[in-house]
């Protein structure tokens, strides 16, 4: 089973796509959750999925606004994806009956999150 | 400024090439601060190596090798130097007359056991938890201070405690290089040490050295079984671990 964080990660990844590397799939954490995302909580989580099977990383292409430093680009597996859709299954059915879920939405209060 | 951005590029250097590419780009395309960047830079940097010891191989490289066999080897070490003194130092031979024969084999012996086991120790050392081989070296150094400290023998110099060093430091290196050797030669250093260790098996108190000190070759021997029927990983450009 996922963590919070990792279940995040490779959410954002996904969504992301092509362009899923260190500093998008923070910034979209970040935007989604509005909690800060550290560098050092990313990239360790980024080793531990990827020594999981859960994502693989490359080396990207360097671009003028990084300064010419290469990017460590983020591709979800399909155990990943397994993963995170059986972490969502569990978060949503768990939540079914908790008091701040919204019968009328049917989903969980974009409020109360994850957390 | 600038002095400060290179202060983060130095800082970087703590991290893995891959890793330090990729953050300080990080750093500067999210516009961080020096001081935010150099709190990144080492809150990646803990967090990596408290990681690496959440598995049993640094664990195992420090405190069931790099201790235990430095202090174990400092000993030999001394005896294989009263050894020399005793049996091959001219000036003895000279004074009192001896000839090399005498215990000349069992010296030899011990002399080859040490340089054995400690190129293997340091190789295990080294192969099995490379990311943390600075700490186990470190660690191996604290009964080497400790003995320094309390040594005083007159006809040995204290350097006679260090003799393990040099086979140790090569050890460690190729353990660096390569990982793993080859099932036969981890077979042959394996069988060569254990039939070295058979002039001792009448001494009572050495099978613990011999204990302490030779499981590191049949532990390579059984790396390099497993290695073997291993597949080679294919090659690609994405990473997984």
């Amino acid at each position: 089973m996922l963590g919070e964080f990792e279940y995040l990660l490779i959410t954002a990844a996904v969504s992301l796509g092509d362009s899923a590397y260190g500093t998008a799939i923070r910034q979209e954490i970040e935007f989604s959750t509005g909690r800060k995302c550290s560098v050092g909580a990313l990239y360790t989580t980024i080793d531990r999925l990827e020594s999981k099977g859960l994502i693989k990383t490359c080396m990207g292409g360097a671009t003028p606004q990084r300064g010419g430093r290469a990017k460590r680009m983020v591709r979800v597996t399909l155990i990943g994806i397994q993963s995170a859709k059986e972490f969502y299954e569990a978060v949503t059915s768990i939540s079914r009956d908790a008091s701040w879920v919204s019968p009328s939405i049917g989903g969980v209060n974009r409020i109360g999150g994850l957390e | 400024m600038t002095s400060l951005k290179s202060l983060v590029d130095y800082s970087a250097r703590i991290l893995p090439p891959d890793d330090r590419e990729a953050v300080l780009g990080d750093l500067i395309e999210s516009n961080a601060t020096v001081p935010q960047s150099l709190r990144e830079i080492f809150g990646l940097y803990l967090r990596q190596q408290v990681l690496l010891w959440n598995n049993w191989r640094p664990w195992l490289a420090a405190f069931g090798l790099a201790i235990p066999g430095s202090l174990l080897l400092i000993g030999l070490s001394i005896s294989v130097s009263v050894a020399y003194l005793r049996l091959l130092a001219p000036a003895v031979i000279k004074a009192t007359g001896h000839t090399i024969g005498v215990g000349f084999m069992l010296f030899l012996c011990n002399l080859l056991l040490l340089v054995a086991w400690t190129w293997t120790g340091g190789f295990i050392m080294s192969s099995i938890s490379r990311l943390t081989i600075r700490i186990s070296a470190t660690l191996s150094f604290i009964p080497c201070f400790f003995c320094l400290e309390r040594f005083h023998v007159r006809s040995l110099s204290r350097l006679c405690l260090l003799l393990f060093l040099v086979p140790a430091i090569y050890g460690v290196r190729r353990g660096l290089q390569i990982a793993q050797i080859k099932l036969h030669s981890a077979l042959l250093l394996a069988i060569a040490i254990t039939l070295l260790t058979i002039p001792t098996w009448t001494i009572k108190d050495a099978w613990l050295p011999n204990w302490a000190l030779g499981w590191p070759t049949w532990y390579l021997v059984i790396t390099a079984i497993r290695n073997r029927n291993r597949s080679p990983q294919e090659h690609s450009t994405w990473r997984t671990s």
